[in-house]
């Protein structure tokens, strides 16, 4: 019963790199001071996850997963090596939206482009853009929580790598640096200090606060990258109204991608609900979008009517990753973990609408990528 | 410092509180486990009654639950596949409780080595980093690896009862008294509750796939979320006890036990017992196979995503197991929402003793015990050519209604016959008592807990 046709897998069992970890302690997500409203808690704990995201990078940049040479500035965690799986999920996670990314940079490239990041913390896609494309025409937007575009302008303003790229016309003002700035603004690059929620609470007689550089008019894509999932749908709903109808306005083409948690009702997702809830952190969306098909109807309910598409990150690393990739990122560490990595991989989906106006930037960037069949 | 008689009775006290046990005990412990360990065969060969269980994984409170339901050592015999470390955060009071059990009643408990008690595998999956928290240096996890050296690979089950007697415990809550076989009925199945309440019960040679499926809705281990009130009401662990229940059946073929599955370089047992065991478990080879294969609804062999060991099909099952004169395999290694899950016509099950694995993946866990063949008639095949089970996969559990592993094993049934002829037919298998168990409130028993904090992607 030998079988000699049996391939050689151990060529991809590779070795295992670095040290061993030194435990994956973290800072508590909140101090549980009682006198502290609710509501401020809740907000601390949330953007307290800008640096759990941080440090997923991080340790993927360690390891060879991803190549990010600005993630470790950002991070302030003590320890961010994690777990093979969580390294696996970051890496779909990232390589995703990089890839939706770059078919929309990538379709008519010497056109004017916009992006605009929700709830971008210390997310490094801007400076790795600006690497990627050197000479693209874009503008980049990102929005955040003061505190946190206080520290990421901190950080930006005091590496050389981070502010030739973050002020492509002149260089920071010295007396400004220490002001603590919360804002940035520049034709490449800019930092919006603001609650997302303002945006919703935007009616006729009340508009929603100006976004500076903001520009109505050229194809713009909306990223929320594990943002738009702490807020309740119907506030999500509005702030997406007022970049659809408000700051991008008809004809100009414009785009939502998102990455947030799915499959709320099984026992692993009953258990993420509540094991998040400890933390003090609660995902309203994922309850009220439970499957892939909610997810396409939601983006299809905004106004993003020309494509709305979505698919589970088991099926992007499975699809959407190469051959050759996949081999060299399933050969950065061992990974004992396979069904617990099916089951993390398909609670979190990747999900893509458009409106379309002009050339049809969008549906052209788009039309080769693979969604999932059926809900 | 010696840790014999009651010393050992002390380190076991305190390690049941959940208390790491000072440096010089573990190197004592390690040494006498070493000692006992290395007369033991690669396949260590263990008579019914007794209770098989799955990756444990540092869930220590877990562990007590399982003892809780599946009853106490030494009242119970238990055989544990392996992956007592790693992931969890109490893999040391884990694997130590369970080595000094083995040391104090050595024939009573069964260890056999899991993918995860190797030192490569161990600095990544926290186990190294647990020993250098709790005693400021790695000589504990050195101690621990050698003795990991020395553990068997697999274990033979002989002696098993191919029927169950019934137990006479009550009805849990979503189960049918009409969907349970009749009283006189030759019982091959039966799954119970951590309260030891029946969740389903299988007649032998009865329309198992319909009664499967019918039954699967009243499975509280997919429904219910954690079981408030754990009150036992019947005795523990009956089953592989040795007292009156499961005694009344024949002889089964003998079962083997192993952490992951298989290898292609591995046909007979006896070519298992011939393997050099006394090392890290290498990268690649029959060794590294047994504690890293899966299988999977594939014909043959197939590539492991895992990076190491094989997938291998239920052709490769039933060969192995007729040629052995098996009548089923029990392993590990993979993570079963439901506990359990039996494949390939039942001739292979994965037991998974890891409920809430990782405190993220929500799973209920499972052990299966065996009982005893009253007859004692040993190792004598069984005149009834009849199969048992059905002509698929079982899965019993939420998913059954998919209908996947039925059509894939009808396959490879055919596919079998037709290349071997009737002289294939399987052993009839053990008669196999599932219990069920979920989590452990972890602030319940006075135990020291870490409060989980599973990561996830924000
Ligand atoms: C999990 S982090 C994700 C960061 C980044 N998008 C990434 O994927 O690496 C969530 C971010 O959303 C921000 N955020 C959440 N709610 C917000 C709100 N109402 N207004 C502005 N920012 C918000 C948080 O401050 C935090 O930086």
């Amino acid at each position: 019963m030998s079988a000699p046709e049996i391939p050689n897998l151990k060529s991809i069992f590779a070795n295992r790199r670095g040290a061993p970890s030194r435990g994956r302690g973290r800072g508590r997500a909140h101090a549980g001071a009682s006198s502290e409203r609710a509501e401020e808690v809740r907000d601390t704990a949330v953007r307290s996850t800008d640096q759990d995201a941080a440090g997923s990078r991080v340790s993927c940049v360690e390891l060879g997963y991803l190549d990010d040479p600005y993630a470790q500035l950002f991070a302030t965690q003590a320890s961010t090596r994690r777990l093979p799986l969580l390294n696996r999920g970051t890496y779909v996670r990232t390589s995703a939206i990089d890839l939706l990314v770059d078919r929309f940079l990538q379709t008519t490239p010497d056109a004017p482009k916009q992006i605009v990041s929700l709830g971008a913390g210390t997310d490094t896609r801007y400076f790795r853009l600006k690497d990627h494309y050197p000479n693209i025409n874009l503008r980049y937007h990102e929005i955040d929580f003061a505190t946190n575009t206080a520290a990421k302008l901190a950080r930006v303003n005091t590496n050389k790598q981070l502010y030739t790229r973050a002020y492509p016309d002149s260089p920071p003002d010295v007396f400004k640096l220490d002001t603590r700035p919360t804002t940035h603004y520049s034709s490449s690059y800019n930092l919006h200090a603001l609650d997302l929620r303002s945006l919703a609470t935007a009616s006729d007689d009340a508009p929603p606060p100006t976004l500076p550089n903001l520009d109505p008019s050229i194809p713009t894509l909306i990223l929320s990258e594990m943002c738009l999932t702490y807020l309740q749908a119907t506030t999500v709903s509005s702030i997406l109204h007022t970049f659809l109808d408000t700051y991008i306005p008809a004809p100009t083409p414009i785009s939502l991608v998102l990455y947030e948690p799915i499959l709320p009702n099984d026992a692993f997702g009953r258990t993420m609900i509540s094991n998040l809830a400890s933390r003090n952190i609660h995902l309203p969306t994922l309850t009220a979008y439970p499957e892939l098909e909610d997810q396409r109807q939601r983006l299809k309910g905004y106004g993003f009517i020309h494509g709305f598409k979505a698919a589970d990150t088991r099926l992007i690393w499975r699809e959407w990753v190469t051959g050759e990739e996949k081999e060299r990122v399933a050969g950065l560490e061992m990974l004992d973990e396979m069904e617990e990595l099916d089951l993390l991989l398909k609670h979190y989906c990747v999900a893509w609408g458009w409106r379309d106006g002009g050339d049809g930037v969008f549906t052209r960037a788009w039309a080769a990528v693979l969604e999932q069949e059926g809900a | 410092m010696s840790i014999g008689g009651s010393d050992l009775d002390k380190a076991i006290g305190q390690l049941r509180a959940c208390r790491p046990i000072p440096e010089n005990q573990v190197r004592e412990l390690c040494y006498k486990a070493r000692e006992l360990l290395i007369e033991e065969g690669n396949v260590v060969g263990v008579d019914a009654p007794v209770t098989i269980c799955g990756d444990i994984h540092g869930q220590f409170h877990d562990l007590m639950e399982l003892f809780r339901v599946g009853g106490d050592v030494p009242d119970t015999n238990y055989l544990f596949m392996g992956d007592f470390v790693d992931r969890g955060f109490y893999s040391l009071e884990s694997f130590l409780l369970l080595l000094c059990l083995k040391v104090r009643y050595p024939d009573r408990i069964t260890l056999i080595r899991g993918n995860h008690e190797s030192r490569q595998i161990t600095t990544v999956y926290g186990f190294y980093d647990e020993c250098l928290r709790k005693y400021g240096s790695a000589n504990v996890w050195r101690y621990c690896c050698e003795v990991f050296d020395y553990l068997a690979l697999g274990a033979l089950v002989t002696g098993a009862t191919t029927s169950l007697s019934p137990t006479d415990g009550p009805l849990a809550d979503n189960t049918n008294i009409d969907s349970l076989p009749d009283s006189d009925a030759d019982i091959e199945i039966e799954t119970l509750n951590a309260n030891g309440e029946i969740m389903y019960r299988y007649a032998r040679n009865s329309d198992s796939q319909s009664s499967a499926a019918s039954q699967a809705n009243s499975n509280p281990a997919s429904s219910s979320p954690v079981a408030p009130t754990p009150t036992r009401t019947g005795p523990a662990g009956t089953g592989a006890s040795g007292s009156a229940n499961g005694s009344k059946g024949n002889d089964t073929g003998a079962i083997l036990c192993v952490h992951g599955g298989l290898s292609p370089l591995i046909d007979t047992i006896d070519k298992i017992r011939l393997l050099d065991r006394k090392q890290e478990v290498p990268h690649e080879g029959a060794m590294c196979d047994l504690l890293w294969s899966d299988p999977d609804e594939i014909d043959g062999w197939g590539l492991s995503p895992r990076g190491a060991g094989f997938l291998f099909g239920a052709d490769i099952v039933k060969c192995f197991n007729h040629r052995n004169d098996l009548s089923l395999i029990a392993r590990a290694h993979q993570l079963v929402m439901e506990g359990f899950k039996e494949m390939f016509d039942s001739t292979i099950v994965t037991v998974w003793s890891a409920p809430n694995y990782c405190y993220r993946c929500g799973n209920v866990a499972a052990i299966l015990e065996l009982g005893e063949d009253g007859s004692n008639a040993g190792f004598v095949r069984r005149s009834n050519g009849d199969q048992g089970g059905g002509n698929g996969g079982w899965v019993l559990g939420s998913n059954v209604g998919n209908g996947n592993n039925g059509g894939q094993g009808g396959n490879g049934n055919r596919r079998l016959s037709s290349v071997l002829g009737d002289s294939m037919r399987p052993r009839e298998g053990p008669g196999r008592r599932y219990r069920v168990f979920e989590a452990a409130p972890q602030d319940s028993r006075g135990m020291p807990a870490k409060k989980p904090v599973a990561d996830y992607f924000l």
